[in-house]
């Protein structure tokens, strides 16, 4: 009876000796799986962050749980959910490089229209806001006003022309500083102001 | 009276004239009618006739007389 518990014993000891053995199999395979998505995680790079950020979350939430699997010394776990992971993590960089193109070309289209939009205003606001200008001064000269246009509405174009102009050395600048968006909006400013004006005089603009 | 964007009216290149900002999409012209003189057209356009001068200087490439105006004319009105 007593070697027969002894034997039992013995057998206890070799089935949890072969046990810890083959965690200890396990363990660096499951390492290694771990370390493999974060090297490919890292070599997504910013970009990756900056242009997929959803997917590095996404990976980087997977890669969490893998972690704490391993902490829980649940190997086996690890290496059945790592390979799945490793190739999210290696494409992140494909899918970074795809759509970091793809803002690039978003961004040169979008800058390609505000020059287009600042070609065309910048070609026709100086001269609207010269031709205001002009029958300002000649106005300001009149004894009395034309029929079609009272003080107020003429002080209203006075003040709108003097917007005009400081707005679009504003805009000028913006331009120069390689500002288009803020460049085109300006300029749309001094359109508005500019329209107001011209109607306000009866001038039109062919 | 009416202020029209129009092309502008035969001009006289062989004659000299001051320098004036070139014509564009917001110069404003004027088609001269019967009856009509310089002074009261800037009567029209500025209320006060006695500023028909603007006018003139404005289209000395084809008015040399500021009483010389023919029915059918195009006048930039600065």
């Amino acid at each position: 009876m007593k070697s027969r518990s002894a034997f039992a014993a013995f057998l206890s000891l070799v089935f949890a000796a072969a046990l810890l053995a083959g965690c200890a199999n396990q363990m660096e395979p499951a390492k290694k799986a771990i370390t493999d998505i974060e090297a490919a995680l890292s070599a997504a790079g910013p970009d990756a962050a900056k242009y997929v950020p959803d997917q590095v979350q996404a990976v980087t939430s997977q890669l969490s749980d893998l972690k704490m699997k391993f902490d829980q010394k649940d190997f086996k776990g690890v290496i059945a959910a790592a390979p799945a992971l490793l190739t999210q993590a290696q494409a992140l960089a494909g899918s970074a490089g795809s759509a970091k193109q793809a803002a690039e070309a978003a961004h040169a289209a979008a800058l390609q229209a505000l020059t287009a939009e600042w070609t065309a205003l910048s070609a026709s606001l100086p001269a609207a806001v010269s031709a205001i200008e002009s029958r300002v001064d000649v106005l300001s000269k009149s004894k009395k006003l034309p029929a079609n246009l009272d003080a107020a509405t003429f002080d209203s174009v006075k003040s709108g022309l003097a917007d005009a102009k400081s707005l679009w050395g504003q805009a000028t600048a913006a331009q120069a500083a390689g500002n288009m968006e803020q460049a085109v909006t300006l300029a749309k400013q001094v359109k508005a102001k500019a329209d107001a004006a011209l109607t306000a005089l009866g001038m039109s603009a062919g | 009276m009416e202020e029209k964007k129009t092309s502008p009216g035969a001009s006289s290149p062989g004659n000299p004239t001051p320098a004036q900002p070139a014509d564009n999409q917001y110069t404003q012209w004027y088609e001269v009618k019967a009856g009509d003189t310089l002074w009261k057209i800037a009567k029209q356009v500025y209320g006060d006739g006695s500023l028909y001068n603007n006018i003139f200087k404005a289209n000395q490439d084809t008015l040399s007389d500021p009483d010389k105006i023919k029915v059918g004319q195009r006048l930039r009105i600065p």
